[in-house]
């Protein structure tokens, strides 16, 4: 038998099986799992496997000059080479680097952006929790995307790299959607009895947001953020995508080496599909299991508030 | 029912509603215009200036004063404010008057999003209606992973492969259809313009799916289901043949199939750009409706549906959609800025001539007038959008009409 998600039987402890046996949540574990481990690899591989020939194998700077570049996969490099003869199998595991950054830096920035917002509009209401909501309701209509895209255009990775790509997402995006859907799981909180207990104790203000509500409005927070984060990877894939500069070689960068080959050789020379494939597998694969993740986390906490529905 | 029939009045609903829900969308509209405002002045690090820093600081500070940026920050806001309520824009780089530049590229995007948003609605909801419903794991997992990657993949690359895979086809439709391979061929002598054709489409079409809306309630007071199906391809085809009676069928098959053929990638179809909307935004309607499907399956109502002996689609369509319908439209709103920034990458890649021109255009070229003027426009496609989503929900949900939504 499963226990539906708003049964009674939801305490901690149900809440805990549940997320342990939702399937979105496995697959985002694993995926998640899987590009840490890729970042793990990379300095491991080029201190052991590579470490015969770290000018083959450097990311940004290598060249085997045994081959005509680019070459398909092969047992020296298992996802071939890109044209200016790097590895791409070295490339993909040192992009994820730059990804998980933005992700983590953007999930953070998220959470807590809609968590202040969002709490102290439900707790205050009048005309604070008016112009949070309005504010939140304007800034869902901002492309976040397309304003980091304006903010990093041009920029170099040193002023405006993933960090920052990150966190100016994550606020953009959590002053948004974000804050409007922990508001709203706020003012479910703040209905609840042990509020008003905590009233009649003397309670401050701070203390009650920090104690009580807060700790309720995690999970909802988390949600957002892990969904809001697959805008922020494909943010910053587009930006290195765009820039096409090869310092730092994100997944986007990948694509655009990729496509310029085809723009420049199509009907002359074969695709160099595995450059494009990685670099798109990579994004989409690190923004799936941030999406995946939030979809279970939605599934778990927030079964029945998904819009507007009260 | 009850309650409709306790305040019964000559007006409609919808009007005091709209009235409602229009005073909201101008004062949230106008806190986003400042957002934006603020977002462009100070947060922005370039300005129409910046060029000039070539020339040394003091060739910055000159051109700072000749184009007023050194006035107080307030100074200009309300310059900007008394500008928009005039319908003014201000000046692009190059000379034009932007709203003349966004008048050139918006109509397209603005029709191609809102075609897309509608198919994407419709294909989400029905994959996420099956899924949610059936509980088998094959078509719920695969239904997942094509929901996913609709969702997270990497607009420019979609692109590639859809016009590797559809260029060719593309371009034989168009032999099929009868049109010359290149497009300049029909606009070359033609008495129109392709924003007049695309205007005459897009209020054909409006036209054709609010008729096909209101045959469809028709048909349901009078339980006529053969004419509830055959209401929005009866009125889309009535629309296509208004568009040929008028003398324009040609121009308007081209300027969805237009396709630079020249190139090695299919460029300049807003049918492609079409397709790829479609593509990147079904999968979030798909989870939302999905999730709503799942919430509803296991309520009361269902179990006295089937106990009536109703087939177990007709519980599903009858009953436990139109309950879950609400909440996904409103879930599957949010997402639509990130569509839209989606769709602007798709329309890069494709080169056409669209709100992504004018926005890539401004950015490149540090054009802030048009830049302010791009981000108000997609205000404004979202705001829309907001409006058409809040009257859809209201009329699938009375609590809604009356209450704060």
């Amino acid at each position: 038998m499963t226990i539906r998600a708003d049964s009674p039987l939801r305490d901690d402890a149900s809440r805990w099986t549940l997320l342990r046996s939702n399937r979105k949540i496995q697959a985002a574990l694993f995926l998640l799992a899987f590009f840490l481990l890729a970042i793990v690899a990379h300095p491991v591989l080029q201190a052991t496997l590579w470490a015969d020939a770290p000018s083959t194998y450097d990311p940004a700077t290598g060249y085997d000059t045994q081959i005509v570049h680019p070459s398909g996969p092969s047992a020296e490099h298992w996802l071939g080479t890109d044209s200016l003869g790097r590895d791409v199998f070295s490339m993909f595991t040192y992009a994820a680097r730059f990804s998980v950054t933005v992700a983590l830096a953007a999930g953070v920035a998220i959470g807590v952006t809609s968590l202040a917002l969002g709490s102290v509009a439900a707790y205050r209401r009048g005309w604070v929790d008016g112009l949070i909501t309005h504010l939140s309701d304007a800034m869902v209509l901002l492309p976040a995307l397309l304003a980091v895209y304006v903010l990093g255009v041009g920029a170099s990775s040193e002023t405006f790299g993933a960090l920052e790509v990150g966190l100016s997402f994550g606020v953009l995006y959590g002053m948004g959607p974000a804050t409007g859907a922990v508001r709203a799981a706020a003012l479910g909180v703040m209905a609840k009895p042990f509020i008003d207990a905590g009233r009649q104790m003397g309670a401050g203000g701070l203390w009650l947001v920090s104690r009580h509500v807060l700790p309720h409005l995690v999970p909802h927070a988390a949600v957002q953020a892990m969904i809001g984060v697959t805008g922020a990877v494909i943010a910053e894939a587009f930006l290195a995508f765009r820039s096409g500069v090869g310092d730092d070689v994100g997944f986007g960068y990948l694509i655009y080496e990729g496509l310029t080959w085809q723009e420049l050789f199509a009907g002359v020379l074969a695709t160099p599909w595995w450059i494009m494939i990685a670099g798109a597998t990579g994004i989409t694969l690190i923004a799936a299991g941030f999406y995946l993740f939030g979809v279970g986390l939605r599934e778990v906490y927030d079964p029945r508030t998904v819009g507007t529905r009260r | 029912m009850r309650e409709e029939s306790e305040n019964r009045s000559r007006v409609p609903w919808f009007v005091g509603f709209l009235g409602r829900r229009l005073i909201w969308a101008f004062l949230t509209l106008f806190i986003y215009l400042s957002v934006v405002f603020l977002f462009v002045q100070v947060w922005v690090p370039f300005n129409w200036a910046t060029p000039a820093l070539l020339g040394g600081p003091e060739a910055y500070q000159a051109a700072l004063e000749s184009l007023g940026l050194d006035r107080p920050l307030w100074e200009r806001y309300v310059e900007f404010a008394t500008g928009l309520v005039q319908g003014e824009l201000g000046q692009s780089f190059t000379g034009a008057p932007v709203v003349e530049v966004l008048k050139d590229t918006a109509p397209v995007t603005i029709f191609v999003f809102a075609v897309g948003a509608l198919i994407a609605y419709i294909v989400g909801e029905f994959l996420g209606r099956v899924g949610g419903w059936r509980r088998g794991a094959v078509a719920g997992f695969s239904l997942s992973t094509l929901g996913v990657i609709s969702a997270t993949i990497f607009p420019p690359f979609l692109v590639f492969v859809a016009g590797y895979f559809l260029r060719d086809p593309l371009l034989e439709l168009r032999s099929v259809m009868g049109l010359p391979n290149d497009s300049l061929a029909i606009w070359i002598d033609a008495a129109v313009e392709p924003a007049e054709v695309l205007l005459l489409m897009a209020v054909s079409l409006f036209g054709a799916v609010l008729a096909a809306l209101l045959l469809r309630s028709y048909a349901h007071r009078h339980r006529l289901s053969w004419l509830a199906w055959l209401a929005l391809p009866v009125c889309l085809a009535a629309a296509a043949v208004g568009i040929a009676l008028a003398g324009v069928g040609t121009e308007a098959l081209d300027v969805l199939y237009r396709i630079d053929y020249t190139t090695a990638v299919a460029t300049g179809s807003p049918l492609l750009v079409l397709i790829g909307v479609v593509l990147i935004s079904f999968g979030q309607v798909l989870f939302m409706m999905r999730v709503g499907i799942e919430d509803e399956r296991h309520e009361d109502y269902v179990l006295t549906a089937r106990a009536k002996g109703l087939r177990e689609t007709e519980v599903r369509d009858r009953h436990v959609v139109r309950n879950a319908l609400a909440p996904s439209l409103a879930g599957s709103f949010l997402a639509v800025p990130t569509l839209l920034a989606g769709m602007i990458i798709i329309e890069l890649q494709l080169e056409v001539q669209g709100l992504s021109s004018a926005f890539f255009g401004a950015v490149e070229s540090q054009d802030i007038p048009l830049l302010m003027g791009v981000l108000v426009v997609l205000g404004l496609i979202g705001i829309g959008l907001r409006l058409i989503t809040d009257l859809a929900i209201a009329s699938l949900d009375p609590r809604q009409r009356r209450g704060e939504l």
